[in-house]
């Protein structure tokens, strides 16, 4: 199964908020939508929902319009919302029976996902007497309770304490491994780092990444490297850099103890470490950068 | 179809299980039939037109009133006799005085009124402040009227009271109605105008909230995402209709059996109201519902124009507006069923459920004509739906100010 998003544009109010956007992402895979609030996430992920409509452009499941009512979606919304003044597992099943689950299957699937999302204790509780968390934690089983095959989940991290979040990983991974095709946004890199194969990095309503997480951090580490050296600080390092190899490097950056350097046009990092070595300098440590999601996020969105 | 009852299921649950709105229909269907059995319970004759409970016919006893001076009367030609002022305004409740004393007994409230009689056809009449009920001045004229026939039959040597005898004939009516009697059908009709009209008021706005809340609550984004929008309003509008129907109907059948079973005790004298045709409470259950579920659709859709119950009454401003003026353009031609105004309402959606009913239950109107409102209804209750449930999916996430109508049917337009 492939989802297709080509050229979508939508405006409010005579704006134009998104201006193209185009992704793709298939099953047994997840695809990370990042970007900063207001960037244009949350409206992507409605539009894919039908619950906007684009101005223009096309979604597609394997080459045909996608009819979101047509398919066993599960989306979580950014605005969480359920019936707080009703009974946790009457409303699961009832939202499962609207996504065209019969009433044994709805009630068996319902059981199943409070279970693993260790809510089954509320179950017959109503929604408003339950901590934030386990709102949040019932809000994801109520979107996997029709057990669909394509997953939406907007911001699903927010609001959960690491132990509920690690329970969310783990449900995510699984979804993953099962098959099922996975967009999530989240501001939390360290989550997207660890799902995701692809990403779309979104701002101002453009796509200004889109790819293999995998090739974007090997494309972005290209040509640089770090370097420490022992008993050095990380201002004396960059010091020692500028003075002795500056036809060799350029500084970037700084990580920890670690400095960050671009490799001048022509130069390998062969010549940089002989250069190093013939100066007697102790290299502590000397890799390979790779940048992390967080510095790649920050580089194409922290335009302001 | 199924999604609708689905929705149609949950919603319904909602309002069986609200014990404020199950105990409110308890509480009036048994007090208002507990009354009814009250004149089988003891004898009520004393405070109501009952027969005694032991049977006997109540005697009503003379009690003696005080008789106050309450009229001074200046007459000084004695045109009116006095036995005809004492026969209308009672023995002791007035004096003759001069004419000059009058207007300062008034002032000091010494007396109610005044009356001097100029001659047989023209007096003068004084009252400090003049009631709405004030019936002074029409019986001394009723009095100068009798004393003008008494002078003319005298003169005339005429015996009055052979004259007044022939004018005042008294004449048996044998009367069979073949049509419909407007009299006796008032009441009820009167009745079922006041009952619709509150059904859409209050279970207008209870419908409309149950709307707003799902947008307050954020659960419209997950609901839009699983069924159709159509489904959601018809749903939730529907099951807010059955709930409201179920609640008037047990209030009403409470009621109404009550009296059934206490109508002997009662002597019949709440049939006007109580006792109601067959045919009757068909065409109400027909205008009247179908009227009730075409402003519920309405009212669902305004309340998807807010996001905010608070605003609720904002949004249903202008549909009062209309549902006011229908019911005071309906109750003012209650006495002209017959008239062009009523036939006019009585085929327009928003007014035939009271017009129409009217003119049923009083008036003459052919089946066609029946039919044919009948069919106007029900289309334009599939109409309001319908929009309505475009309305609730265009105001999906439209959180903050309420919507205007007008920018609404625009983005609808652009739309399409």
């Amino acid at each position: 199964m492939k989802l297709e998003v080509r050229n979508v544009r939508k405006s409010f109010a005579g704006k134009e908020v998104l201006h193209g956007i185009n992704f793709q992402v298939e099953s047994g895979t997840a695809l990370g939508l990042l970007g900063r609030n207001g960037a244009g996430k949350t409206t992507t992920m409605r539009i894919i929902m039908d619950v906007f409509k684009a101005d223009s452009g096309e979604i597609l499941l394997d080459g045909k319009p996608f009819e979101p009512s047509k398919q066993r979606i599960g989306y979580m919304p950014e605005e969480r919302g359920l019936y707080p003044k009703r009974i946790v597992l009457e409303q699961m099943i009832y939202l499962a029976r609207l996504r065209g689950m019969s009433k044994t299957e709805a009630e068996k699937s319902s059981k199943k996902w409070l279970q693993r999302l260790e809510v089954e204790e509320y179950a017959n509780r109503k929604l408003e007497t339950l901590s934030k968390g386990n709102q949040q934690k019932v809000q994801l089983a109520a979107t996997l309770v029709s057990e669909p095959d394509i997953v939406i989940l907007d911001e699903p991290f927010s609001g959960l304490d690491p132990v509920n979040s690690q329970i969310l990983k783990d449900v995510v991974r699984e979804l993953i491994e099962e098959g099922r095709l996975v967009i999530f946004s989240s501001h939390q890199m360290s989550y997207v780092e660890e799902f995701c194969e692809d990403i779309v990095v979104i701002n101002h309503g453009n796509v200004v990444l889109n790819g293999s997480l995998k090739d974007i951090k090997k494309e972005y580490g290209k040509n640089r490297i770090t370097v420490s050296f022992d008993d050095y600080t990380v201002e004396k390092s960059k010091a020692v850099i500028q003075e002795k190899f500056g036809d060799f490097v350029a500084i970037t950056g700084e990580k920890k103890e670690e400095v960050i350097l671009e490799l001048q046009e022509g130069k390998t990092k062969s010549d940089v470490m002989e250069a190093m070595l013939k100066e007697h300098l102790s290299i502590a440590t000397f890799g390979n950068y790779a940048p992390s999601l967080n510095e790649i996020f920050v580089m194409k969105a922290g335009d302001e | 179809m199924k999604k609708f009852l689905l929705v149609l299921g949950f919603e319904l649950k909602e309002y069986m299980r609200n014990k404020a709105f199950v105990i409110t229909t308890l509480v009036i269907a048994l007090l208002g039939g507990a009354v009814l059995f009250l004149p089988s319970l003891m004898d009520m004759s004393e405070y109501l037109p009952v027969p005694s409970k032991n049977g006997e016919t109540k005697v009503e006893e003379e009690t003696e009133e005080e008789v106050t001076l309450d009229y001074y009367i200046c007459d000084e030609n004695q045109l009116i006799p006095e036995s005809l002022i004492t026969e209308i305004f009672g023995e002791g409740t007035y004096q003759y005085v001069e004419e000059d004393k009058i207007k300062e007994a008034i002032e000091t409230e010494e007396i109610k009124a005044g009356f001097v009689i100029r001659s047989l056809d023209e007096m003068d009449y004084y009252v400090l402040n003049k009631g709405m009920m004030d019936m002074e001045s029409q019986m001394m004229e009723s009095a100068l009227v009798t004393a003008g026939q008494i002078d003319y039959c005298k003169k005339h040597n005429l015996e009055y009271e052979e004259l007044s005898s022939v004018y005042n004939k008294e004449i048996t009516v044998n009367e069979e109605i073949l049509g419909k009697d407007t009299e006796s059908n008032f009441w009820y009709c009167y009745a079922f105008e006041i009952l619709v009209f509150m059904m859409i008021v209050l279970y207008g706005q209870m419908i409309a909230t149950s709307v707003t809340t799902e947008k307050s609550n954020r659960s419209i984004e997950v609901l839009v995402t699983s069924t159709t929008p159509t489904s959601l309003l018809f749903g939730k509008v529907i099951a807010g209709a059955i709930a409201s129907v179920m609640q008037v109907g047990i209030v009403l059948v409470c009621i109404l059996g009550s009296y059934q079973l206490n109508r002997e005790a009662w002597g019949g004298s709440l049939d006007m109201i109580f006792n109601i045709p067959a045919e009757v409470l068909v065409t109400f259950g027909f205008f009247g519902l179908g009227g009730f579920l075409f402003y519920a659709f309405l009212h669902g859709a305004m309340g998807a124009l807010v996001s905010k119950t608070e605003d609720i009454s904002k949004a249903i401003s202008g549909l009062m507006l209309v549902i006011m003026v229908v019911y005071m353009l309906s109750l003012t031609q209650l006495s002209n069923v017959d008239g062009i105004i009523i036939k006019v309402l009585s085929f327009l959606p928003v007014s035939s459920y009271s017009a129409m009913f009217a003119r049923i239950a009083m008036g003459s109107v052919s089946m066609v004509e029946v039919i044919i409102s009948g069919v106007i209804l029900i289309v334009s209750i599939i109409g309001a739906g319908w929009i309505g449930a475009l309305i609730y999916r265009m105001g999906t996430l439209r959180y903050g100010n309420p919507i205007k109508i007008t920018n609404l049917l625009k983005e609808m337009k652009n739309d399409k």
